[in-house]
């Protein structure tokens, strides 16, 4: 009898302890959700992708830029309206000040500026932001231990700063050519003229950030941000973050004008009742890192989201028109739309490294590479990928310069992204290339369904002059940090990329092609044009002119002609917001600078 | 009666099983045809145009870059097959292996150091395990394959150990030891052949986890790279179905589902005709 | 006191060699982290500064041992890609893993004893048949399957729209079952085959047992023997599934569910960590589910004594 009541006791005890388990742990509440008063304006955020990092040093995906640039000052921003876009003090009171040869820029920041209250702080006290405080966190970019990301945007620029990393990085050491002249006066020294240094200044790398966070927080400093930003952090992790405004940030009335409104193109948005209101409008900001497209969709259709890059899988049930694109009108009722081209674009480079379809030392096999990699893309047909793809509204352009960008021509040629069958044959033939000789193609990509996809369409495109199937491999990788390692060091044949622009100045997307910034640089291609790269040289100092995109345009045309790149597309993004929330939304170069103007409205968000 | 006619005997009546036997040969002379590029070698040609429904031409319709899904479904038996036969019997192979030794030498070093490598094995989770092999071994076709043995042969080892030392103390294996033949030997002819139907069952369900494994693989981007499977389609397809495109998705599982029920019943008809307590009209009743 | 030594002795033994394999296959082989971690138009010599940082270039035994170091004294330092302390990112996703996936396992499994009960009473008739068939449906249904179709039907506006289709904003008990539902079912979906199954042979070769032709001879009624002897004399058997499924169930099958619905749990964590080379996460993803593993080989092993004095 002992035995039974043992055993009855020994099977329903785990059983109960389970229970018990189950039911504290299912009951513990989540301590994320900070509901404040109902009158709480809440602006509800989704972004298609996690952020890096929040440590601006870290911050190298757009998502982290998003937020850094919420939780942090930086020096610029970009104006929230106009279009194209223009560069606006933000932490700074106003444009630099540039000496004659270009050499010196001085920028005074705006008095008033705290840091958050934070226990880092003596007494838990946010301090003023001081010009040394930019010093610094520049600074920090060059020390070895801070594993910075954003330091290339300064490499070899300023005057002494290689220079102190190589002495030991000392905090204490000053830097020439990065002074600070008083509290509020920033001296920066180039070695050479870089124009687009003001756009490197309202990037989230270069944001102001204290050392007394560093200090304390070492490596967490980078879920535990502390800034000046129009908000600071209140929860963060792998499926979302919420911040919250910043009580003590700057007073900017917002002034319309200021911010380049356009009323012809922006006057339904409801943007005028903000006038002279102080940002951030909204109390809340809560924001979620949903990366997959249909999560994503049917929580903004429910009513969860107040916003939503549309997932292209989507487009079908949501626009009416496609050129230009109208919504359907039941969603028309209930949310506006903002379509936008992405600011960059891409493209497949073939590697130039690689004998078999690049550079070769015999000049006739050169010629032959040559003209198999131009019959390569005169096979790839452009407006089926971007059917497929992109639902038919990204924009195709040959070459390197996007749409977005000022230097972009309009009216130019666009034979290069015309499939053209019979010349990319007559190509292939002239020059001795048929089934059997032609080399084994290696696409590589980072395993993904798309990409996968992709690829097959790529095989079917070069099935049309020939090309065998068996002849064009896939090279998959299992995350893109592995692909990235590979073409990085040169070992992929085709790498399909997309170029985000770090900003809206085509310098940046000419320096994918010079020489110099070969693998594991920027250049994935590994061109190297002698005429290209002089070029390049000559209007690296020069401010955007006539003359400088002439230039560009030159470059552009080498490019095009030696057939190194399958280029481009720019993708057609599409986004919608609820009607009764007043903002632009941007992705681009605003990007996360408008969460600060975006307005949920009287009452706060309500589910619809 | 003797033992093989009597297991002959239940295989033929359990009508589950028989059943069972046919889809699974259909399929592999689906797979063979395949093999032979007697159908479904059109898996990769975009045909049609975008997501078309169900048609003369196309039977299941197309996905998005307008390949057939019909087509890539049965060209993806043959990659079912491929992976199922080289994972099953391979992991079978060396888990009766290193079982036998284990349990030949029990008590000894090997069974020791075998147990010992189980233990190891089945305390990593199995999918980090998997996916970290495959890591490893990228680029590489086989690293599936190879990921997939590495695990699954634990579980016929463990088997074949216990039977082997059950079998130890059996006369004709005294008997031959006696006589002063080599281990080894006794092993190879006498032992393992003994455990056939352990062997057997094993393998098939060896075969159906394999098949499941890759489905789960392929979907994380760590499976078939080049070709199709229905775990590709599959992947293909959770973007597909909440736009509202449900073909991929319904011929892939339907296929996936037909052979792995059929092969499970057919696991199933196996064990029992093997299973000595078994009452085939105890069963029936 | 000799045999818990003993025991504690080969767990000693498993833990290391679960590190070690893992260490070879994650860390030595695995992806090289440098390169999610390096900025734009990186310099071979920013590449070899944060490949050092990183540790990479240390020779293999001194990072092995250095691994197993920081495990025994749980050093587990930070995240290489996000910098948020491991210990915090455990404590803060392994309660999540749990929550979501204890409610499918224990359901899983006390259906899957009563199915298996039910048929093994009723063995023969249609109602074993019937549950027999289902099982081996259950068991020819891919996890992958599965979760596609219970999202479309539950969570799209294809099927009942009543869940959500992901996430995690769990704050309260009714927000808990929200999202936690659509899990469970597919947890529970995908092992009642197996459980029903195996708990059904382990009820039959009991019910088939003298004692228990005795009992039932001498004229017990069906139910009470049933309930009372074949099942705590099953205990050994269900003890020894349910503790050695937890490994299987718990983590390998969370960390799909977690990848799928978006769950902030462990099992995404380690899936994340592996893909990218997040070496100390997964260093102590692993290491502590090795230990885990050996504490409940051990607690299986004190249990079966409990309960059955017979087994040594």
């Amino acid at each position: 009898m002992s035995r039974v009541w043992t055993n009855r006791r020994f099977f329903w005890q785990p059983v109960a302890l389970l229970a018990v388990a189950l039911a504290v742990a299912g009951c513990k509440p989540e301590p994320e959700r900070n509901d404040g008063p109902a009158t709480d304006r809440i602006y509800r955020h989704a972004m298609d992708g996690a952020p890096s990092s929040l440590d601006p040093a870290h911050a190298s995906n757009i998502y982290a830029n998003f937020l850094a640039v919420n939780l942090y000052d930086t020096l610029y921003r970009y104006k929230y309206l106009a279009r194209p876009y223009r560069l606006e003090p933000n932490l700074a009171e106003g444009l630099p000040q540039v000496s004659a040869d270009g050499l010196i820029y001085t920028i005074r920041i705006k008095p008033g500026v705290y840091f958050v209250d934070d226990p880092a702080f003596p007494e838990g006290q946010g301090r003023a932001v001081r010009a040394a405080d930019f010093i610094y966190s520049i600074k920090r970019h060059f020390d070895p231990a801070t594993r910075s990301q954003g330091a290339w945007l300064w490499q070899g620029r300023i005057v002494g700063l290689d220079e102190w990393k190589d002495n030991g990085a000392d905090y204490d050491e000053e830097v020439p050519g990065l002074r600070a002249l008083d509290d509020r006066t920033i001296q920066i020294q180039l070695i050479a003229p870089f124009p687009q240094l003001t756009h490197t200044l309202a990037q989230g790398y270069s944001a102001v950030v204290p050392r007394e966070a560093v200090v304390a927080y070492g490596q967490e400093f980078a879920v535990r941000p502390v800034g000046s930003g129009p908000f600071r952090l209140q929860s963060f992790h792998s499926s979302g973050a919420v911040l919250i405004r910043n009580q003590g940030f700057r007073r900017e009335p917002f002034s319309l004008e200021a911010e380049g409104f356009d009323p012809a193109l922006q006057e339904e948005l409801g943007l005028e009742a903000l006038a002279d209101r102080a940002p951030p409008f909204a109390d809340r900001i809560e924001v979620e890192f949903i990366a997959e497209d249909a999560a994503r969709w049917n929580a903004f259709i429910a009513g969860e989201l107040d916003f939503i890059k549309v997932p292209v899988s989507q487009f079908d049930q949501v626009l009416a028109t496609r050129d230009p694109p109208t919504l359907l009108p039941e969603l028309a009722q209930r949310y506006r739309l903002g379509a936008s081209l992405e600011s960059g674009f891409v493209h497949t480079d073939f590697n130039m490294d690689d004998r078999r379809i690049g550079y070769h030392p015999d000049p006739d096999q050169q010629a032959r590479n040559r003209a198999l990699r131009c019959a390569i893309i005169k096979a790839f047909d452009w407006p089926k990928r971007n059917e497929v793809f992109y639902y038919g509204i990204g924009k195709v352009f040959p070459g390197i310069i996007p749409p977005l960008t000022a230097e972009f021509d309009a009216h130019g040629d666009s034979s290069p992204v015309r499939r053209d069958l019979d010349g990319a044959r007559d190509l292939l033939s002239r020059n001795g290339w048929h089934g059997g000789n032609l080399p084994v193609l290696e696409y590589g990509f980072p395993s993904s369904v798309t990409e996968r996809q992709m690829f097959e369409q790529f095989r079917s495109f070069m099935a049309d002059i020939g090309y065998p199937a068996e002849k064009i491999r896939p090279l998959t990788y299992a995350t893109y940090g592995d692909y990235a390692r590979a073409y990085l060091n040169r070992e992929v044949m085709l790498t399909t990329t997309g170029w985000t622009m770090d900003y809206p100045d085509a310098e940046n997307t000419m320096q994918l092609f010079f020489g110099p910034n070969a693998s594991p640089g920027t250049n994935s291609a590994n061109y190297d044009n002698e005429e290209f790269n002089r070029l390049y040289r000559a209007s690296a100092s020069m401010q955007p002119s006539p003359m400088r995109t002439a230039m560009y345009r030159n470059m552009n045309r080498m490019v095009i002609d030696d057939c190194v790149t399958i280029s481009g597309i720019s993708r057609t993004m599409i986004l919608l917001w609820k009607r009764d929330r007043a903002m632009l939304p941007d992705r681009s170069f605003v990007g996360g600078f408008f969460f600060r103007f975006a307005d949920p409205g009287p009452s706060g968000s309500e589910a619809e | 009666m003797e033992p093989e006619g009597r297991i002959w005997r239940r295989l033929r009546e359990d009508r589950a099983g028989l059943a069972g036997l046919a889809v699974v040969s259909l399929f592999l002379m689906l797979a063979l045809a395949v093999w032979l590029g007697l159908i479904g070698q059109d898996w990769s040609i975009a045909a049609g145009g975008r997501w078309e429904p169900p048609s003369p031409q196309h039977w299941f319709g197309t996905n998005i870059l307008g390949q057939d899904i019909f087509q890539r479904a049965v060209y993806s038996v043959r990659t079912a097959f491929e992976v199922g036969l080289v994972v099953a019997v391979l992991s079978t192979l060396l888990g009766a292996l290193l079982g036998a030794l284990a349990g030949w030498y029990s008590h000894g070093w090997p069974d020791g150091a075998i147990l010992w490598l189980m233990g190891v094995l089945d305390s990593i989770p199995f999918y980090l395990f998997v996916a970290a092999v495959a890591y490893a071994l990228q680029g590489q076709p086989w690293a599936m394959h190879v990921a997939m043995i590495a695990t699954f042969w634990t579980g016929t080892s463990r088997l074949v150990r216990a039977e082997v030392m059950k079998l130890k103390t059996r006369e004709f294996v005294m008997a031959a030891r006696t006589i002063g033949l080599p281990d080894l030997l006794i092993l190879g002819r006498h032992v393992l052949p003994n455990t056939v139907h352990i062997l057997l069952v094993q393998a098939s369900i060896a075969f159906v986890a394999a098949i499941k494994t890759e489905v789960i693989l392929s979907f994380l981007g760590l499976g078939v790279q080049d070709g199709v499977s229905w775990g590709l389609m599959l992947a293909e397809s959770t973007q597909e179905v909440l736009a509202g495109h449900f073909n991929n998705f319904l011929a892939a599982s339907l296929m996936l589902f037909v052979l792995l029920m059929s092969f499970n019943l057919l696991a199933d008809a196996l064990q029992d005709a093997f299973d000595p307590t078994f009452d085939p009209k105890q069963a029936a009743q | 006191m000799q045999y818990p030594l003993r025991k504690a002795f080969h767990g000693l033994l498993l833990v290391l060699g679960v590190t070690f394999i893992s260490f070879v296959l994650m860390v030595w082989f695995g992806p090289d982290q440098t390169y999610t971690l390096l900025g734009k138009n990186a310099t071979a010599e920013q590449i070899a500064e944060v490949r050092h940082e990183l540790g990479y270039d240390q020779p293999f035994l001194r990072r092995y041992l250095d691994y197993v170091a920081d495990l025994f004294t749980l050093r587990l330092g930070a995240s290489n890609a996000s910098g948020e302390q491991v210990s915090r990112i455990l404590a803060r996703t392994a309660p999540v893993s749990l929550a979501l996936m204890l409610p499918g396992f224990v359901l899983g499994n006390l259906m899957g004893i009563a199915l298996g009960l039910a048929a093994a009473r009723r063995r023969g008739q249609w109602t074993d048949r019937l549950i027999s068939g289902l099982s081996v449906t259950g068991m020819s249904i891919s996890f992958l399957v599965i979760i596609i179709a219970l999202q479309v039907l539950l969570s799209t506006p294809y099927g009942l729209n009543l869940f959500p289709v992901r996430g995690w904003q769990v704050t309260d008990l009714p927000s808990y079952l929200w999202h936690v539902t659509v899990p469970t079912l597919s947890l529970v979906l995908v092992t009642l085959g197996y459980n029903t199954r195996f708990y059904r042979a382990v009820f039959v070769e009991e019910a088939s047992r003298d004692h228990i032709r005795t009992a039932r001879a001498f004229g017990a009624s069906p139910a009470v023997l049933m309930w009372k002897h074949v099942l705590k004399n099953s205990l050994v058997p269900i003890i020894t599934r349910v503790m050695f499924s937890i490994p299987l169930v718990v983590i390998s099958g969370s960390l799909l569910i977690e990848s799928y619905f978006g769950i902030p749990g462990v099992g995404k964590v380690a899936f994340d960590a592996i893909t990218s080379g997040d070496q100390p996460v997964l260093k102590a993803v692993v290491g502590l589910t090795a230990v885990a593993f050996v504490l409940i080989q051990i607690a299986t092993d004190l249990l079966y004594r409990l309960v059955d004095p017979r087994v040594a």
